[in-house]
């Protein structure tokens, strides 16, 4: 117990020694954890809060482009510009418009489209009516094929262009069917004139069923969405922490250089009780960095205009999970600073071999939006486990009994990784 | 003090074997050389006899014990100073000293007397406190040496301890040597400065390509070589070729 915890006074003096990589360890990931919490906020936020200009021109003018204006103007995510300079669309203009990229989405409503509608919704009304006996008809004619033309800017992505077209039609289907309804509610309503009961109300019992979202955690107080902060700050903190790799190995590899692993390799006892030592200080090291940036998510985030980080309840669960994954990139760092010979060839590889495991492992995007392939590689990386265990704590309310999976898994690496560095040090020395 | 019996080792990817049936032995508590020009084998012998590499074949025994089976024991009976300076540089020569002490399972008072001792004895005292980066090259070496001493082995292993280092610092490694030799400690040393060898040293062995070129008291092979110095002695015996 000596030695480790001589050994773990030793390395906090090494590394206090060199302020400039201490700064560089901490400063470095907290940089990188804002700004790529501040890049990916807008793509984050396009599916949430930010609102979307449609050009809209009503060449129509009648009840059902009225309604379907109102009804659009009404969803949050929507602003709709009628008039540019004072002055009335057209629908030339607006498509003149999208396709120079000035906006993104024109919706023309043609002329008859109110009619046609009115039209279609008296057919129904007539031949529902006359199967339920109602007397009189409602004016109609042949139908006419109308439609809605909406243009899109090239490059809006497709995911955004399918979700406009929903709302879109799901807007149009609603107006037709309430016309529809409404037509055959006056149909019938006249047919029973005579009685002094209320009126049919079909809208509102065709409205029985709603949506209504709730929070799938056991938490139900928590009403938590992904965001760019709550991506982002795990992530990156996490890419961060596995970056400590690189003053481990370097350590290991000017020990062996200079002749120190030799002195301590003389002295009496397991050298294992030093690799302890140092290992722990690393282990602390790390978590302490990753715990600084979810501090810095948490207040400092909201400073700069983002969302605040939820770290969940679960705060034993998270220190544990925190141990586990510094483990793992400790162990990482033995193996590289084991593996390789000199810092010119460590320092990169560790580097680049991280960059690789976290954009597999979802640190840059989330995992579930990667290629089937992918996402079965991105099991090999531990980065993956990590995040994955993080945002089960963070996300869905989760604690040990939900991520002990993914703990073991990363513990499975990191003896892999201790194996494979104990193998190549006991080869060096024959 | 030291056996060795037909010593063999060669590295993986090496052209030639570093060691090739190296047979020695130097008597308890003497100060013994073990020279030879560069590439002779002097730090794989060292190496092997620290466990910190393992032979192909032969034994070699420390202190009457095996190296290979009676590590552990061997590495509390003896001090090791290292070719190079094998000292944290950012690191003061206190706090380097205060962790190895440590390491050494040394409590703090007796640990604090001995780093004392020993800085004042090397004339490091003042310095103590100053990262050992900022040595000159002469008070690295001797720092060097103190860590290997703070446990006050009875064999102390140094691999070339006076390279690049003043007049002033050798002469008083020299002078410590010589002193702590009689103490009743042993000391096996390897050097290229051969005047230093024949100054300090009861009995040398010269090794050339990986075996044992002769062994003896420095001055009973000058005579048996009839020559004036043990560097005439070396010349003859291992040849004026230069070596990489």
């Amino acid at each position: 117990m000596r030695k480790i915890l001589a050994t773990f006074i030793n390395e906090s003096r090494l590394f206090a020694k060199d302020l400039a990589g201490m700064a560089l360890l901490f400063l470095m990931p907290l940089a990188l954890t804002v700004l790529m919490a501040l890049i990916q906020d807008a793509p984050f936020r396009e599916y949430q809060d930010i609102r979307f200009e449609i050009l809209w021109v009503d060449e129509d003018g009648g009840k059902m482009a009225r309604q379907l204006g109102a009804e659009l103007e009404a969803i949050p995510q929507f602003v709709l510009i009628r008039t540019l300079n004072d002055q009335l669309l057209t629908a030339d203009k607006a498509q003149e418009l999208v396709h120079k990229g000035s906006y993104k989405l024109a919706v023309i409503v043609p002329q008859g489209v109110s009619a046609e509608v009115a039209n279609s919704a008296n057919q129904v009304a007539n031949e529902l009516g006359a199967k339920l006996g109602a007397p009189g008809k409602l004016p109609q004619r042949e139908s006419r094929k109308v439609a809605l033309e909406i243009y899109f800017d090239p490059v809006i992505k497709q995911a955004m262009k399918l979700s406009l077209l929903n709302a879109l039609e799901k807007q149009v289907t609603r107006i037709q069917a309430e016309i529809i309804l409404a037509r055959l509610e006056n149909r019938l309503d006249e047919q029973a004139a005579d009685s002094s009961g209320p009126g049919l109300r079909l809208q509102e019992k065709l409205q029985a069923v709603q949506l209504r979202e709730i929070s799938s955690g056991q938490n139900k107080t928590t009403q938590l969405t992904t965001n760019s902060v709550q991506h982002n700050v795990p992530a990156w903190a996490l890419f961060g922490l596995f970056f400590i790799i690189i003053p481990i190995a370097g350590n290991f590899i000017r020990e062996r250089e200079d002749g120190s692993l030799m002195r301590i390799k003389m002295i009496p006892g397991s050298y294992f009780t030093i690799l302890l030592g140092k290992l722990g200080f690393y282990i602390v090291l790390g978590m302490l960095q990753f715990f600084i940036m979810l501090a810095a998510g948490a207040l400092l985030m909201p400073l700069l205009g983002l969302d605040s980080l939820q770290i969940g309840n679960a705060i034993g669960s998270l220190f544990l999970t925190v141990l586990v994954v510094a483990a793992t990139a400790t162990a990482y760092g033995v193996l590289i600073g084991s593996v390789f010979q000199t810092p010119n060839q460590a320092l990169p590889f560790g580097a680049i071999s991280i960059v690789i495991l976290s954009a597999i492992g979802g640190i840059w995007v989330p995992v579930e939006i990667l290629p089937a392939g992918l996402q079965q590689l991105a099991k090999l990386s531990p980065l993956h486990w990590a995040l994955d265990a993080i945002n089960e704590l963070f996300l869905r309310s989760g604690s040990i009994l939900t991520v002990w999976k993914q703990l073991i898994i990363l513990l499975v690496f990191a003896l892999l990784f201790f194996l494979i560095a104990g193998i190549t040090e006991s080869r060096r020395r024959r | 003090m030291l056996q060795i019996q037909q010593l063999e080792k060669t590295y993986k990817n090496a052209a030639e074997p570093s060691l090739q049936g190296l047979s020695l032995q130097f008597s308890d508590k003497s100060i013994a050389g073990l020279l030879g020009p560069n590439g002779a084998g002097k730090t794989t012998t060292i190496s092997i006899l620290c466990g910190l590499v393992k032979a192909d074949a032969g034994k070699a025994f420390l202190l009457g014990m095996d190296v290979e089976k009676e590590r552990e024991a061997i590495k509390r009976r003896i001090g090791v100073v290292p070719q190079s300076i094998a000292l944290y540089p950012t690191l003061t020569a206190m706090e380097n000293l205060q962790y190895i002490g440590r390491l050494y399972g040394l409590g703090s008072t007796i640990l604090k007397e001995r780093i004392n001792q020993y800085l004042q004895l090397f004339g490091l005292e003042k310095s103590a406190h100053k990262a050992i980066r900022y040595y000159s090259g002469g008070m690295k070496r001797r720092a060097n040496i103190i860590a290997s001493l703070l446990h006050e082995p009875e064999l102390l292993i140094l691999d070339e301890p006076t390279a690049g280092v003043d007049v002033q610092s050798r002469n008083m490694i020299l002078q410590f040597l010589a002193s702590y030799n009689k103490l009743g400690h042993g000391i096996i040393y390897t050097s290229h400065l051969l005047e230093e060898a024949q100054q300090l040293c009861d009995e040398i062995a010269i090794i050339d390509h990986g075996r044992l070129v002769v062994q003896g008291k420095p001055l009973v092979l000058m005579q048996k070589q009839q020559a004036q110095s043990l560097e005439q002695v070396f010349l003859q015996l291992t040849g004026s070729s230069l070596r990489d």
